[in-house]
């Protein structure tokens, strides 16, 4: 056995290679891989590209605070700030290239002494948890509501969740952030907008208890809100046109003579075929959950990834912009490659074509 | 009455349509897509309904089982369907009701069986459903039958349970219909163009599949088409059906032989004869009428060679004109023989 592997060593790894090439899998997942490293580079060269740099900015930020002259200022930024700038830019992206590839993404500027990753740890779990519970929330709901206009459709109540779904996805989040704030907490007073803040109250500790999950979804409460009410509408009016389309199919008229439950065919023959073209769009969204939204984080005074990326952009904190900015590209392209690999499982109409 | 092996045997009817009528509400007006039908099915035999398309055929297969679009009115009839000694009007049956009705007892294979099945579920699960929603909920025993029907309709189990609906052809796909449709031994199988998206040789092999398992399994078919060489094939009556009207209906020699409806004899004379006599085909003049405002009279009047001015102000009744044939025309007598051409 050995040796027959042995002996044809040679054509048996070609035609591995060639196995590898025409895999749909493989080939997905070097697509992946190009995409990241292509918009990795990208990254590296476009926050370079922004007005001013780490030293700069800081620079002035210790002139305004502190009185301070520009030589003055200028000698403690840059004794701050470990980095050498002024090393050519090929330099830089090949240093960096080659830590990233180690698994390190460098320190943040600014605060000196905190890696890019500790950062990350920090506070990405905050946005995945708001805007991955607000995902959760949106689509079900739309996936529901969406099918309960089909299913009414022309109907009066089709008719109110239309408009209201239109009118919600037009609405800019941070105006309805907004909204919300001046309304409902500013003027009747309904929450508190200020405890409301942050991401856990003052002295609470993470851990398995009823007080920290009650408290972080107290925290997440509004920025849950604005996403949900931005986003349902999406959901709604695709699932509705999409379980149309699929009431009309001849498979459900056929369910229908042959006598199954209603509660059957809305489930496993309208509801399934109807979902399936949104899981593209979930998928997509699911990528977009670590990125969070700047504004409404910012609104809030949420803790999350959103709310330190604007941070970075304004001190030109070069790694935490690139860490951010990667972490954001990986998740986007691996939502989509699993959307891709996910969709054969749930449709076998593709899945043999891929086989 | 039915005919088997040439002898006339009185048999029970399974189901009496009763001055049935059908409406579509559209933007001219009401379309009068089934106009107060009346016919019986006996037990064990089969019905053919020929006509054009747009005649209200597939409405009257579809309000048999109660599959009509939302839209659609039934204005008034009956549907009396007979098992067991006991009589329920279909048209009354509550939901609950309904759905057991539904393939249990009146099983409809539709035309373009090609889109039939639901694309995300295996044919085997597609069985389980069905049976499970008429309480069999004993999977093997499912199985076990379904290998048996599909063995039946001359395909592989094997492979074809646990298929996907798309890794099937569509005559393979038309006759796991069948095969599901006699799972739960329904005393009707209505067949609504069984043969029509299929290529020749696939026709053949599901009119093939129909005879067999109508031998075997003895339920009564009612099948729709516009294609009367089947209906010779396949039936013992026949029924045309014109304007949402039933215009003539007999056994299937005497429909094909003696015709006494200037349509049913315009139809029979579209088809080329399979014996390969030398006859002139013709075509019916004109096109199919308004079901919106139906001529005046007999709706086919304006395309009939026989029309008289009766024909052009009443409205015929079926009337017997052989024995247990009926046609509604008020010239039948005229149409002994085939028009010379």
């Amino acid at each position: 056995m050995t040796q027959t592997t042995a002996r044809t060593s040679g054509p048996s790894v070609l035609m591995r290679l060639r196995a590898i090439a025409t895999s749909f899998l493989a080939r997905r997942i070097l697509k992946a891989l190009a995409t990241i490293f292509i918009v990795v580079s990208l990254t590296f060269g476009l926050v370079r590209l922004m007005p001013g740099n780490p030293i700069e900015t800081y620079t002035f930020e210790l002139m305004s605070q502190y009185n301070m002259s520009y030589q003055e200022a200028r000698d403690q930024a840059a004794a701050l700030m470990d980095v050498n700038l002024d090393a050519p830019l090929y330099q830089q992206y090949f240093e960096y290239l080659g830590k990233l590839l180690k698994g390190d993404l460098g320190n943040s500027y600014r605060s000196k002494g905190t890696s890019v990753v500790s950062y990350i740890k920090q506070f990405l779990p905050w946005t995945v948890f708001s805007v991955g519970t607000s995902l959760l929330i949106s689509f079900t709901l739309g996936v529901t509501l969406g099918m309960l206009m089909a299913y009414r459709r022309e109907s009066w109540l089709d008719h109110i969740l239309s408009t209201i779904a239109s009118l919600a996805s037009a609405i800019p989040n941070y105006l309805i952030a907004i909204m919300l704030i001046v309304v409902f907490g500013v003027q009747l007073k309904w929450f508190n907008v200020t405890k409301m803040r942050g991401s856990l109250s003052p002295g609470m500790t993470p851990g398995f208890t009823w007080e920290f999950f009650a408290d972080a979804f107290y925290h997440a409460a509004l920025p849950i809100t604005v996403y949900v009410l931005t986003t349902v509408g999406t959901w709604m009016l695709s699932m509705k046109s999409s379980t149309v389309q699929t009431l009309e199919e001849d498979y459900v008229t056929v369910a229908r003579a042959r006598g199954l439950s209603d509660g059957r065919i809305m489930t496993s023959y309208v509801g399934r075929n109807a979902s399936l073209p949104l899981f593209t769009q979930l998928a997509i969204s699911i990528g977009f959950v670590v990125g969070g939204s700047i504004l409404i984080e910012q609104m809030f005074v949420y803790q999350g990834i959103g709310q330190q990326l604007f941070k970075a952009i304004n001190a030109r904190d070069y790694a935490v912009m690139q860490g951010i900015f990667l972490v954001i590209t990986i998740s986007v392209v691996v939502a989509n490659l699993i959307a891709d690999l996910l969709y054969g499982v749930l449709d076998p109409r593709i899945r043999s074509g891929k086989e | 009455m039915t005919i088997n092996d040439g002898l006339l045997v009185m048999t029970k009817t399974v189901l009496e349509v009763d001055n049935l009528s059908v409406e579509f509400p559209a933007r001219r007006g009401l379309v009068k897509a089934v106009r107060n039908v009346s016919f019986q099915l006996y037990e064990g035999e089969a019905l053919a309904l020929i006509g054009e398309s747009g005649s209200g055929k597939t409405t009257l297969g579809l309000s048999l089982v109660r599959l009509l679009p939302k839209t659609a009115r039934i204005r008034e009839g009956r549907i009396l369907y007979r098992k067991d000694g006991e009589e329920q009007d279909v048209l009354l049956l509550s939901r609950e009701g309904l759905r057991a009705f539904r393939w249990r007892e009146c099983a409809m294979v539709f035309q373009g069986a090609q889109n039939a099945f639901n694309p995300v579920l295996r044919i085997e699960d597609q069985f389980i459903d069905t049976a499970r929603a008429h309480g069999i909920r004993d999977k093997d025993k499912v199985r076990a039958e379904a290998r048996e029907l599909l063995r039946r309709v001359h395909l592989d189990p094997d492979r074809v349970l646990k298929s996907f609906p798309h890794e099937l052809s569509g005559g393979m796909r038309q006759r796991v219909l069948i095969a599901l449709g006699l799972l739960l031994k329904p005393q009707i199988v209505i067949l609504d163009e069984p043969t029509t998206a299929l290529d020749i040789l696939t026709q053949r092999s599901v009119i093939e599949v129909l005879r067999s398992v109508r031998d075997e399994f003895k339920f009564s078919l009612i099948f729709i088409s516009h294609d009367l060489s089947l209906a010779a094939e396949l039936a013992d009556r026949v029924a045309t059906v014109y304007a949402g009207k039933i215009v003539e209906i007999g056994n299937v020699f005497d429909i094909f032989e003696k015709p006494r409806h200037p349509y049913t004899q315009g139809l029979t004379q579209t088809v080329p004869t399979v014996t390969g006599e030398l006859r002139e085909l013709i075509s019916i003049p004109g096109s199919p009428p308004d079901l919106i405002e139906p001529p005046k009279g007999c709706a086919f009047n304006p395309r009939c060679p026989y029309a008289s001015e009766r024909c052009r102000q009443e409205q015929p009744p079926l009337e017997e004109v052989g024995d247990g044939q009926f046609a509604a025309c008020w010239n039948w007598r005229e149409i002994t023989e085939r028009k010379p051409l």
